[in-house]
């Protein structure tokens, strides 16, 4: 492991982005945050500004609406960028799925490196799919 | 001089107590910052790098390093590619006004406490330029509120500052160490100036609860929104820098900076100690702070500063001069 990828696996700063979820995951992954989970113990801080993040996560299925905007927030990450799909709908759009307004899963919008299911998510799931995604990048050159 | 003293002289300034001290002993100020933080919120904080999660700001600034650095279109490219540099050069340059392992800075001369004053004002006007130069719209924001709240707690600081400056009968830092050989300003009426101080050092790095410019739930990131990787490096670098002169100097000013009982011999590495432990009083202090208070409106930041902290500080200089 070198330096860099040990500092990229030991730094994740998220950012978090709500593309229409019901707003149950986006409270559990504010619980992650609080002092039962709290994730900072990776390093991970939740940052206001997407040129500050290393880790998208996106919660909820892609609408219509919020595809342009979720591919602008995406393309403002500066390089090397990761998103995690948090959330059943996230993943595969959930029980959307084939509704005329939303795309099915984030990933057929953005490239998505980690899937966390559950709906909503357990917070010991998106510590579980973070810690995954760490260990990736530190293994990464 | 011969070549042994330029040997000397370098090495104080670049290796200790300069340049690499500093750049450690802020990634360990800000390391201690965010555990006692997060401790004082029952939450664990950085953990699993390093020890206690000691290295945990060295990991952010390498991360931050090898982060690709966005310049948008739309910037000032001179102001936007200068500020961070002049930013950390002004900070750098403060931390050797401080007297570390010696009664003396690395750099002392007569009205180095102007300086120092001086400099933070340097360092909040480069800011102000960094948020100007991005034209964005919640920088430009922040950058206004960063201006209004200077306007508010500049004046309580030097104030403070005065009282001691005027108790010692000096304008040198070193003057002020030594004449707290006996007593701890922080003991007299310089527990109001210390007071003001404490706040307008808050304010003046934006800390939680006049943590207005960078307020996250509100305009995002404030001035820095649009800094990434090596540019972010360097004003977070900056900050921390900041964060120690601002405590080392309240430690110069009211707790007798680096003096302390010593032994024969390890004066230098005693008094360094001292420093250290003295500043992270402070720090605890400020953090403290940090924890206890939510955010306030940038009216009230201004009311809270001429209103309570100016009358303090002017209470606190009359104090002194009734004294003396
Ligand atoms: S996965 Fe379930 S809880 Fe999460 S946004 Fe979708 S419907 Fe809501």
């Amino acid at each position: 492991m070198g330096l860099v990828s040990w500092a990229r696996s030991k730094s994740p700063w998220i950012a978090h982005f709500c593309t229409g979820s019901c707003n149950a995951c986006d409270i559990e992954i504010l619980a992650c945050l609080t002092p039962r989970y709290d994730i900072e113990r990776f390093g991970a801080v939740l940052k206001g500004s997407i040129r500050h993040a290393d880790i998208l996560l996106v919660t909820g299925p892609v609408t219509r609406q919020v595809r342009d905007r979720l591919l602008r927030i995406y393309e403002q990450m500066p390089e090397p960028k990761y998103v995690v799909a948090v959330g059943t709908c996230a993943t595969s759009s959930g029980v959307y799925r084939g509704a005329y307004n939303v795309y099915p899963g984030v990933d057929s919008v953005i490239p998505v490196t980690a899937y966390i299911s559950g709906c909503p998510v357990k917070p010991e799931n998106i510590i579980n799919g973070l810690s995954f995604l760490l260990k990736k990048i530190g293994e990464s050159k | 001089m011969s070549f042994e003293q330029y040997v000397v002289e370098t090495l104080k300034t670049v290796v200790f107590p300069g340049f690499v001290f500093i750049f450690f002993l802020s990634l360990f100020y800000e390391w201690f910052d965010r555990k006692f933080y997060a401790r004082l919120q029952n939450r664990v904080g950085p953990l699993y790098t390093g020890f206690y999660g000691l290295l945990q700001p060295l990991a952010d600034f390498i991360k931050l390093l090898s982060k690709e650095d966005i310049v948008p279109k739309k910037v000032d490219q001179l102001l936007f590619t200068m500020t961070p540099l002049f930013t950390l050069a002004l900070s750098i340059f403060a931390t050797l006004l401080l007297p570390i392992s010696s009664n003396q800075g690395v750099v002392s001369f007569n009205g180095d406490v102007i300086v120092s004053i001086l400099i933070l004002t340097f360092i909040c006007i480069t800011v102000f330029y960094a948020g100007l130069s991005t034209y964005n719209r919640y920088a430009v924001i922040g950058a206004e509120r960063l201006f209004l709240q200077m306007i508010g707690y500049e004046i309580p600081l030097t104030l403070s500052v005065v009282g001691v400056a005027l108790n010692a009968q000096s304008l040198l830092l070193s003057d002020i160490v030594l004449s707290q050989e006996r007593w701890w300003y922080i003991l007299g009426p310089q527990a109001l100036g210390f007071i003001v101080f404490v706040f307008a050092a808050q304010a003046e790095l934006e800390r939680i609860p006049f943590d207005l410019p960078e307020a996250e739930q509100e305009i995002i990131a404030g001035w820095n929104i649009d800094y990434s990787g090596r540019r972010l490096a360097m004003f977070r670098l900056a900050r921390n820098i900041e964060l120690v002169f601002l405590c080392g100097l309240a430690a110069t000013f009211f707790l007798g900076g680096p003096l302390g009982p010593t032994i024969e011999g390890y004066t230098p590495i005693l008094y360094t100690l001292y420093f250290v432990i003295k500043s992270l009083f402070v720090l605890a202090v400020l953090t403290v702070v940090r924890a206890l208070f939510a955010r306030l409106r940038i009216d009230q930041v201004e009311s809270f500063c001429w209103k309570y902290l100016l009358p303090l500080a002017l209470f606190q200089f009359v104090l002194v001069r009734l004294i003396l």
